[in-house]
């Protein structure tokens, strides 16, 4: 089979060419990197995206709280996390990189925090 | 009571920031930021997606994140910055007014940075026909209400624009629930990146309707529907195909401009094209001690060349407050096929120089050639070149020595 794939890892955009058989690549062409070949395994196998969201949070700051996955999950699932960031909720302060939810879905699919949120105190 | 700065930073986003940070670290000790807003780091807060800092950070970082590395660099090198102020008048003197919280305040700096930013442009400025019903934003807009202020904008949604914003948005409003019904873009091809077409419309089925825009609006107090045409090969609209999308939302990301009131109010040369101010090879206006970088200047893809762009344009600085700048033979530029803008678009002396370029259109396989008369002087090739993606190729002083005059093309 052959297929188009528009690599998303970086902002080259690569277009990159692929044959494969069965989820095995026979040829491929068009990434400028390494990283290019790896992308489109998994896109031909199980495609990954990392989530981003936002959390609400209360006596901050800011509002909410930017969250990503720390990998990149199985697409299939971001509308369901995307539902999940609803329900939940953190107190200030938050700090970047500190984990929001662990365990998601039962997929061993986390969230950590990408902004850093202060308390404010009234 | 007039005070004096060395430096004054106006607008504390990526280049701001980044231009504080390289000043400080080049010796510069008296620097001032001001910001209007109530933090630091600028449009990069509402841009919660990740992509950031590829090149600067070797990983992939969310807006926010980014950002948060250069506060952390002002506040531990305690680089003074003001909040919630805002620079109101700036004169060709460098005498700055700022307005905030204490009222009116009057500074004067031997150097100025302009690092303002740049805003949407709007439906105003585009000016679509209809009623002028609720739930019609820009595509920067809703992403700051659903981003920061945790207001969501709608639930069934157009958006007219097939910018880098507007597809970050169509992601961002699926996720968080809501139905993204179509992009809708005027041109042939898509305003931005390839990534983003792929990672954020195709991978959630949104279609993308290139040669598509939207002619009418209706609504009674809230968006009800939208009437959209395809454009033909001359732009004009082909009438029958015109049909009518039910909608409570339509965003807008049909471009970036520039925010240069200030820089027109100290007397700055704009240039047409960028509608940022005209600089020579330091990033500096034609107004002596006043530079430019980031967003204000010309409106960047990527954030990386924002902070990039800020730290190279203090070497320049460093030049003008030690009185290294003489004045000299200016080198003209021209442009020629191919390329919708160059930054610098003045060279007065001969230093290593980095340019910036816009092609027009998509294109494969192109070389971009810098010439003075038939000479060839450099020459560089891209594999792809598009419009969305902006493209920096340096110029080294032995290169640029001993040229009188200096032609880009794209071949
Ligand atoms: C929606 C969006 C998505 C993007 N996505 C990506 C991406 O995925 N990857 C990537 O690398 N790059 C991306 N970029 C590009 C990059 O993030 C921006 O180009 C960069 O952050 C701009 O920095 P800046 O400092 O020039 O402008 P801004 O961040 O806009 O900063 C300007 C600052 O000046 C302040 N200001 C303006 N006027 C005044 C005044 N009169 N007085 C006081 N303060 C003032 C403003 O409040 C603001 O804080 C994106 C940009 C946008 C808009
Ligand atoms: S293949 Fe490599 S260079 Fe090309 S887009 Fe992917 S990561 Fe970037």
């Amino acid at each position: 089979m052959e297929r188009k794939f528009v690599c998303i890892i970086c902002p080259n955009s690569c277009q990159i060419k692929v044959e494969y058989e069965n989820k095995t690549i026979k040829k491929i062409i068009g990434a400028q990197c390494p990283k290019g070949e790896a992308f489109v395994k998994n896109e031909i196998a199980n495609p990954l995206r990392v989530f981003v969201g936002s959390v609400k949070v209360t006596n901050g700051n800011f509002k909410l709280v930017s969250v990503k996955t720390p990998i990149p999950i199985p697409k299939k699932y971001l509308k369901h996390i995307g539902k999940l960031t609803h329900s939940l909720e953190v107190e200030a302060p938050v700090a970047i990189g500190q984990t929001i939810a662990l365990n998601l879905l039962n997929e061993k699919i986390d969230l950590v925090a990408t902004r850093k949120v202060n308390k404010i105190i009234n | 009571m007039l005070k004096e700065k060395e430096v004054i930073i106006i607008g504390g986003g990526a280049a701001g920031l980044a231009a504080a940070v390289a000043c400080q670290e080049k010796g510069i000790e008296d620097i001032l930021i001001i910001e209007r807003n109530a933090y630091l780091g600028g449009i990069l807060n509402q841009c919660i997606h990740d992509g950031f800092g590829l090149e600067k950070f070797n990983s992939s970082l969310s807006g926010p994140e980014y950002a948060q590395k250069y506060i952390d660099q002002v506040k531990e090198k305690k680089i003074p910055f003001l909040l919630d102020s805002m620079v109101i008048d700036l004169s060709t003197q460098k005498e700055v007014t700022v307005i905030n919280r204490q009222g009116l305040q009057h500074y004067r700096a031997k150097v100025i940075i302009l690092a303002m930013g740049c805003r949407e442009r709007t439906r105003g400025a585009i000016s679509i026909p209809g009623t002028r019903p609720a739930g019609i934003y820009t595509a920067g807009v809703a992403q700051e209400l659903i981003n920061l202020k945790n207001y969501m904008v709608g639930q069934k949604i157009v958006i007219l624009g097939s910018g880098d914003i507007g597809m970050i948005m169509a992601r961002r409003l699926t996720l968080e629930g809501a139905e993204v019904v179509l992009v809708a873009e005027k041109l042939p091809y898509s305003s931005g990146l390839p990534r983003n077409i792929n990672q954020c419309l195709y991978d959630f089925d949104i279609p993308l309707l290139l040669n598509h825009t939207v002619i009418d609006i209706k609504g009674n107090g809230r968006l009800s529907e939208v009437t959209l045409a395809e454009v033909g090969k001359r732009g004009g609209i082909i009438p029958k195909s015109k049909r009518k999308v039910a909608c409570d939302t339509l965003l807008l990301s049909v471009g970036l401009i520039p925010e240069n009131e200030l820089s027109r109010q100290a007397g700055i040369v704009l240039s047409l094209i960028t509608a940022g101010p005209e600089v020579d090879e330091r990033g500096q206006t034609n107004v002596p001690g006043i530079f430019a970088c980031g967003n204000v200047l010309q409106v960047h893809d990527i954030v990386d060349n924002v902070s990039l762009e800020a730290e190279y344009i203090t070497e320049g600085i460093l030049d003008y407050l030690q009185g290294r700048i003489s004045e000299s033979q200016e080198i003209k530029m021209t442009l020629g096929a191919g390329l919708r803008y160059v930054v610098p678009q003045k060279i007065f002396t001969i230093k290593d120089t980095i340019f910036s370029f816009r092609v027009n259109q998509p294109g494969k396989k192109k070389t971009l050639v810098f010439e003075e008369d038939q000479k060839l002087i450099k020459k560089k090739y891209f594999p792809r070149v598009n419009p969305a993606e902006m493209l920096r190729v340096k110029l080294s002083s032995s290169e640029l020595k001993d040229i009188n005059k200096l032609k880009v093309k794209l071949v």
